[in-house]
């Protein structure tokens, strides 16, 4: 009976067509266009082919630049993510200590106010702070939209941990140093691991608030992209954002399997 | 003795986030806050050097004359009306989508089910600014609808710079978060419940609407709310795809910042938007605390 092309079987088959052409259709085209020299309505094929556009993106300052400083500004974030964050994430999947739950939601409703407001709020205290169009403003930006990942997700994955394991490891006589390194750190790693992940892509791929706060003196490689479209041929926008696509294609086919194995998922419910 | 000196621990543990969430979230928003009611002193002073049309306060708790600029422009009402109807829109098409895919994942495992399932996930590799563009040119004037029917004879409406392709823009952006909880939260209910049912001869409507959406209750709100607070205050996506006027609040809060130079009327929208967040918030803090009192964990 499976093999007979059933309405059900079509009507699924149709389904997973249409979710590939709308989910697929619109990088493929825009990908597509880092190609070709040319591309006018309404052929459907273009008028050439050409690596040309590639040689403009490194040779221009500007976008060299903002490659520079995303390159530089992400790694440095998530780093001083994990310094802030994975003590606190530790204590509240393994300790039940009073104000856990109100420090988990707490960072919760912080992130729950909409981006651009907050931005606009904190830009009001940047110019007080002398931060605006700094380094270290678009820094703490970033590191802002880390921290929900940073807490949330290896919190689980900390409480996750079975203490029966623990506790079997010390009875065998290994120190607390070596159980927490060996068994505790290791089965959390999963967790950590996707929790860097999210956190590098939140602060590589943030626009908004980078934009609001470091334009027109700091330009990441998201921000650069809202003058790159209005400024250059839609060909070197395609090239540029291939570019800017690698680091989160490339770490999330990493994570893939924990991203999808549930890590991000039970990362967001409160225990 | 124990607890006590864990819970000092605990505490400090947690306070470098904390502070930092403090100083650079809480701070900023009760200072705008004060800014918005007139307070034009002490940390608010350069704003209000820099900024036009500041309203200093002539109560003392302020004035609410910015608020009263706000609400008398017609365009930031035709703004609201358009930033809640593609929230509203664009959530339910996404939960919609998430529960189908899900659903049929949890029920029949097929090659199809696992397509659907990572197709959804692919819009998580791709940084915002570059899907808004994307999904910008492949819509546009002279984008691959246009002349895909173009071939045909058909003219095919230019959807980029209308509400619609908010919609789709947002739909695309929010799928894969919504679909990896509603998912996990499927794949968590018992065979044992779903077979027992079946052998009771439920029919699949039964199933789903007494055994799978009961039991993925949190999970669906969590991907819920998560999905409208993100909509509500989005940003890129209307500006690459929707008309300039009326706009969504994210960008109009931005123009008025920027552009406009009127940063007191921009942060009275910031809180309004606020004000519409945290009633979704609350939803999720509400489902997330029922949720963990019901198992047994507070």
């Amino acid at each position: 009976m499976r093999t007979f092309l059933s309405p059900t079987r079509l009507l699924l088959n149709f389904a997973v067509l249409l979710m590939a052409f709308f989910i697929l259709g619109p990088i493929l085209w825009l990908a597509a266009h880092a190609f070709v020299s040319g591309w006018q309505y309404p052929n459907l094929y273009p008028s050439g082919f050409t690596l040309s556009w590639w040689s403009k993106v490194f040779v221009d300052s500007a976008l060299k630049t903002a490659i520079k400083n995303s390159l530089i500004l992400s790694p440095l974030v998530v780093l001083l993510s994990m310094v802030i964050c994975l003590p606190a994430a530790y204590a509240a999947g393994r300790m039940n200590y009073w104000g856990r739950k109100i420090f988990m939601i707490g960072i919760f409703s912080a992130n729950s106010f909409p981006k651009i407001g907050l931005f606009a709020a904190i830009a009001t205290l940047y110019y007080t702070l002398n931060l605006m169009g700094t380094f270290v403003g678009v820094m703490i930006i970033q590191l802002l939209g880390t921290i929900i990942y940073m807490t949330w997700i290896p919190a689980a994955a900390f409480a996750a941990v079975p203490r029966n394991l623990e506790e079997a490891a010390r009875d065998a006589g290994a120190s607390k140093f070596r159980v927490f390194r060996t068994i505790t750190l290791r089965l959390a790693m999963p967790g950590i691991l996707v929790a860097i992940v999210m956190s590098f892509l939140a602060s590589f791929d943030e626009a908004q608030g980078s934009y609001l706060v470091g334009a027109p003196s700091i330009y990441t490689m998201p921000t650069e992209m809202y003058s790159l479209v209005q400024n250059y041929p839609i060909q070197v926008a395609a090239v540029f954002s291939i570019l800017l696509a690698l680091p989160s294609v490339l770490l999330l086919g990493l994570a893939r399997k924990h991203i999808m194995g549930g890590q991000l998922a039970d990362g967001f419910q409160l225990k | 003795m124990k607890g006590a000196r864990l819970s000092i621990l605990g505490l400090t543990l947690s306070l470098p986030p904390l502070i930092l969430v403090l100083v650079f979230v809480g701070l900023p928003i009760v200072i705008g806050f004060t800014f918005s009611l007139g307070f034009t002193k002490g940390p608010n002073r350069i704003i209000s050097i820099i900024g036009q049309q500041i309203h200093v306060k002539d109560h003392w708790w302020g004035t609410f004359a910015a608020y009263s600029d706000v609400f008398h422009d017609s365009r930031f009402l035709g703004d609201l009306g358009l930033t809640l109807f593609v929230t509203l829109l664009s959530t339910i098409l996404v939960i919609l989508m998430g529960l189908a895919i899900s659903i049929y994942q949890r029920l029949i495992r097929s090659k199809q089910a696992s397509i659907l399932v990572t197709l959804a996930i692919v819009p998580l590799f791709v940084p915002v600014v570059i899907s808004a563009w994307a999904i910008h040119t492949f819509y546009g004037g002279d984008g691959f609808l246009r002349s895909f029917f173009s071939q045909f004879g058909i003219n095919f409406p230019t959807l980029t710079s209308t509400s619609s392709a908010i919609v789709i823009g947002s739909v695309w952006t929010s799928l894969p978060f919504a679909i990896l909880m509603i998912s996990s939260g499927m794949q968590g209910i018992p065979d044992a419940l779903i077979d027992a049912a079946k052998d009771c001869g439920a029919p699949i409507i039964r199933i789903v609407s007494h055994i799978l959406i009961p039991l993925a209750k949190t999970p669906i709100i969590i991907a819920a709310s998560f999905t409208a607070i993100g909509i509500l205050g989005s940003f890129t996506i209307p500006l690459f795809l929707g008309p300039n006027q009326p706009t969504m609040l994210g960008v109009e809060i931005s123009n008025f910042f920027g552009s406009y130079n009127r940063p007191q009327q921009s942060l009275v929208m910031a809180f309004i938007v606020f004000m519409a967040a945290s009633g979704i918030a609350i939803l999720y803090v509400w489902s997330n605390v029922k949720s963990a009192k019901e198992s047994g964990r507070i």
